[in-house]
């Protein structure tokens, strides 16, 4: 049994079909990477997955669980976490403020309204250290460089330590360099973690996928490792557009 | 960053001496400013008790003056009915009422009016909360809906007239008996009882706005989507502090009715309600104790300046409040924040003060 | 069955003078995202000025309406050049700014004029009735109404059918964009406003003779149409339309049902339940979110 499943999922926005019928499975452990041109649907699909949007039609079950008709917050207790495209940080709040949020393991109440915010912890520290945010930990994240923001969202998720991470464009605005590190956590995440990325940058799909989907125009194109696709001729037709 | 409960701490214990200590002795202990001043004492609470909602979770309620009037009845039942001894309280008679009604019978007792001032509040503002919040209600359209709500339970009020007195509202209440002490409202005790009201409430409302549950509050104002995926339940979570707020205004209007002995659907009316905000600006809504302090020298500030400008009093309170929310969007909290910060040196950044926006409609990301 | 009709007919004046107030509140609701809570005290700043045109020039209510269109529109452009510009970035600000610089009028005309009832006289040649059966229908009301019907169409027209209509549509889809092409919205912005403004001012002249005229007498008005603009779809013009058709006449109506009070109640209950249920209104606009 795969730890994501995903059957004949469908969403129309007023005529338009932004995912029309997409399937696939998704291991425990492994990094999906999901590509396409612009418009293709995959912050979609990430989207009905973590409940931002409503499917029309299809199913997706996670951990053996149908999960689509869930409440956001409900699937992200049962372990699915979200990187959104455009950089969701909270900005009057502190770097430390934006974990101790992040770090929800016991959402409730009454376990909020009885403990006080960590501020700085060992755990927090290590995972600052590890995208390098540790001398920012009191500076409100609204100061932060927009690479700054892209790391404080991914410390986030590491920090919330959901079985299976959505990442929507992770190095979007990152050098060089960063891109690097952020590979090389990616693959330490993949030890506890499913991740689903999706990715414009073909260097860093190469190094971190396990495995490929190709979507264009709401379905999926292709599908395999990056050998397999890289030879498709679907697929070039589709980024160029004949 | 521990260095902000740190500074609240202090901020509380020096308002604590001047409250407890200071006010007292420069007025003499005399019994009118003394009475006077506990009025101020029970508005600071309404007005911390929006700070929790609307500076903290971001909810700007409208109908804070409607929980605070529930409150008051609350009270007003209670000393009616013990001012009426075996008599049927005297507008009911004028309004032909035959029997007491079945909603005023508990009110007999002190401990029941106590717990129904606080939940009965607490309750109904919960109750409005879960009917938003459950919808997604956000913004404006909060203000909108407990404005609403407030119009039309002072109409019900005041169309009551059998139950409540009506427009008049209850009058010729007796003292209260609190464990065989009868409450005299002019003297230096019945000053201590509301000012220690008023410490619990900030006690209170500082432990919540530092514990972790304020923080996702504050999360939440910022972006309530976002903090979905986290895994709270936002609904809840704003539903909780709407009627810890909506209590603790029930509470404030006990102790209101206390002092001015009467009840009136004027507590109710939307020009208080608005009042409540405008003491919670001018203090700063982002905490308590500023809230409270609003409370404090805005009432004061209106009492001395009314005598002097009769009629142009409220021209000038008018004129305040735009400049408050111009020129000082965090109230005296912030410029006082603001202060502490560039003495200290460090560069200040514009994005953090700026004011915190509470965006009309959810965010949308891609 | 008489009682109903006529006081359906009240409903639809009362409807007419809700309309214009209304249309003013959501054109600039619409644009900048600006709930005006100061929309109230211009329409009392409207019957001021009609009632001072009166009594110091001996104007009528009709032959007014330009002077005090011209005259609130300008006190709304200065109040927007000074303190609503500054203030588009934050939203829920704008409702306590609009609300306190409604006290300041308020306050103002209470202190300027007095706070005692002030009369406004109607016009000689609308004073008598049409009468069509039991059907009683006074001659001005039915002024107010086609007057009321000839703003909304003329609002309509300028929006879609000149220049400024189509800088205002782009301004409000993509106020960014718009900058780029030219457009100036800072310049949009504050004529919509004082249009706004304007409209409100002509709802409080025209209500002059059927109310008496206090400092006091636009807050009720303004919650009123407040809840017309919600009720009718943010920003759409034929939602306001039918939300003053649908309150003004529910509102009349209840009042001879069940009594004045309850009648109010009703309404305000009715309204928490369509936010609650149709947040964007009854009649949702595409242009704006
Ligand atoms: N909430 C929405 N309402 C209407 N249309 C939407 C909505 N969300 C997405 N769309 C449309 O659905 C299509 C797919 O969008 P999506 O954001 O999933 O693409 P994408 O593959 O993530 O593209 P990109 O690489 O540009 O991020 C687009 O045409 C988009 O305009
Ligand atoms: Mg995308």
């Amino acid at each position: 049994m795969s730890q994501l499943e995903v059957r004949d999922l469908h969403v129309t926005f007023g005529g338009l079909r932004a995912v029309d019928g997409m399937n696939f499975d998704v291991e425990q452990g492994e990094i999906l990477c999901l590509l396409g041109p612009n418009g293709a649907g995959k912050s979609t699909t990430l989207d009905l997955i973590c409940g931002k949007t409503q499917p029309t039609g299809g199913s997706i079950r996670f951990q053996n669980l149908e999960i689509s008709q869930m409440w956001e917050f409900e699937r992200a207790r049962l372990g699915i976490g979200r990187k959104f495209q455009v950089p969701s940080v909270y900005k009057e709040l502190t770097v430390a403020e934006n974990l101790s949020v992040a770090r929800s393991v016991k959402p409730g109440i009454w376990h909020a309204l009885t403990s006080l915010p960590v501020r700085n912890s060992a755990k927090m520290r290590e995972i600052l250290d590890l995208v390098g945010l540790a001398d920012k930990i009191g500076e409100p994240a609204g100061n932060l460089s927009h690479g700054e923001t892209q790391w404080l969202e991914i410390a986030m998720l590491i920090a919330q330590d959901s079985r299976l991470i959505l990442m929507d464009e992770p190095t979007a605005g990152m050098t060089i360099q960063e891109t690097d590190r952020t590979a090389r956590i990616f693959r330490s995440l993949k030890a506890n973690h499913t991740l689903i990325v999706v990715e414009h940058d073909m260097s860093f799909v190469r190094t971190v996928a396990d495995r490929i989907i190709v979507m264009n125009q709401g379905s999926k194109l292709a599908e395999g490792s990056i050998q397999e696709i890289e030879s498709n001729e679907a697929v070039k037709t589709a980024y160029l557009g004949h | 960053m521990q260095s902000r409960l740190l500074y609240d701490i202090i901020g509380l214990a020096l308002f604590a001496g001047v409250i407890l200590f200071g006010v007292p002795a420069l007025f003499g202990y005399d019994g009118f400013e003394l009475n006077t001043f506990s009025r101020y004492l029970s508005l600071a609470i309404v007005s911390m008790a929006l700070a929790l909602s609307w500076g903290t979770a971001g909810l700007l309620n409208l109908g804070q003056a409607a929980t605070f009037g529930m409150g008051s009845y609350a009270m007003a039942m209670h000393l009616k009915l013990k001012a009426s001894g075996d008599n049927l309280p005297d507008f009911m008679s004028w309004n032909n009422v035959e029997a007491l009604p079945l909603i005023w019978a508990p009110f007999h007792s002190l401990t029941f009016t106590l717990l129904a001032g606080l939940l009965i509040p607490a309750a109904v503002g919960g109750l409005i909360a879960i009917f938003m919040f459950r919808a997604r209600i956000a913004g404006v359209f909060v203000a909108v809906i407990t404005l609403a709500f407030l119009v039309a339970f002072q109409l019900v009020v005041i169309e009551q007239q059998g139950l409540t007195g009506g427009q008049n509202g209850l009058t010729g209440l007796a003292p209260l008996v609190l464990f065989g002490w009868s409450v005299d409202i002019y003297s230096l005790s019945f000053y201590y009882l509301v000012g220690a009201c008023l410490m619990i409430a900030l006690v209170f409302g500082l432990y919540l706005t530092h514990s972790k549950f304020g923080l996702i509050l504050r999360a939440i104002r910022e972006d309530s989507e976002r903090t979905r995926y986290f895994g709270y339940n936002v609904a809840n979570y704003q539903t909780i502090i709407f009627s810890i707020s909506a209590g603790l205004a029930g509470w404030a209007g006990m102790l209101y009715a206390l002092v001015l002995e009467f009840a009136s659907p004027t507590y109710m009316s939307v020009s208080f309600s608005l009042a409540i905000v405008i003491w919670c600006a001018v203090g700063g809504r982002e905490s308590v104790l500023a809230a409270a302090v609003g409370a404090i020298l805005v009432n004061l500030a209106e009492g001395r300046l009314s005598d002097v400008f009769v009629e142009g009093w409220h021209l000038l309170l008018g004129v305040l409040f735009l400049m408050v929310v111009m020129f000082m969007p965090r109230g005296i909290y912030g410029v006082i924040v603001d202060a502490g910060r560039a003495m200290r040196r460090k560069p200040v950044s514009k994005k953090e003060a700026q004011p915190f926006e509470t965006s009309l409609n959810p965010k949308r990301e891609s | 069955m008489d009682v109903v009709l006529n006081q359906a007919f009240a409903g639809l004046s009362m409807a007419s003078i809700l309309l214009i107030i209304a249309l003013g509140l959501a054109i600039i609701y619409g644009t900048m995202g600006v709930i005006n809570l100061a929309h109230g005290e211009f329409v009392m700043l409207g019957a001021y000025t009609t009632w001072a045109l009166q009594n110091h020039a001996g104007l009528g209510v009709v032959t007014a309406l330009p002077l005090v269109f011209v005259a609130v529109a300008a006190v709304g452009w200065i109040i927007e050049k000074v303190i609503v510009q500054r203030l588009y970035t934050r939203p829920l600000d704008t409702i306590l700014a609009t609300w306190g610089i409604g006290i300041i009028l308020q306050q103002a005309v209470r202190l300027g004029v007095g706070a005692e009832s002030r009369f406004v006289r109607g016009p000689q040649w609308l004073s008598g009735n049409i009468e069509i059966g039991a059907l009683v229908m006074s001659n001005y009301r039915i002024f107010v109404i086609s007057f009321s019907l000839a703003i909304l169409v003329v609002t309509w027209l300028l929006m879609t059918r000149t220049e400024f209509g189509m800088k205002l549509r782009a301004v409000i889809q993509n106020r960014g964009i718009s900058e780029c092409y030219g457009i100036e919205a800072k310049k949009v912005y504050s004529v919509t406003f004082a249009y706004g403004a304007g409209l409100a001012g002509i709802a409080g002249a025209l209500i002059t003779p059927l109310f008496s005229t206090i400092p006091t007498m636009g807050t009720g008005l303004v919650v009123d149409a407040f809840l017309v603009v919600i009720v009718g779809g943010l920003g759409s013009l034929m939602g306001t339309a039918a939300a003053a058709l649908l309150i003004g006449e529910v509102t009349a109506i209840f009042s001879i049902v069940i009594n004045d009070t309850l009648g109010r109640i009703a309404v305000l209950a009715g309204i928490i339940l369509l936010i609650r249920f149709r947040p964007r209104g009854l009649f949702p606009s595409d242009i704006r979110r």
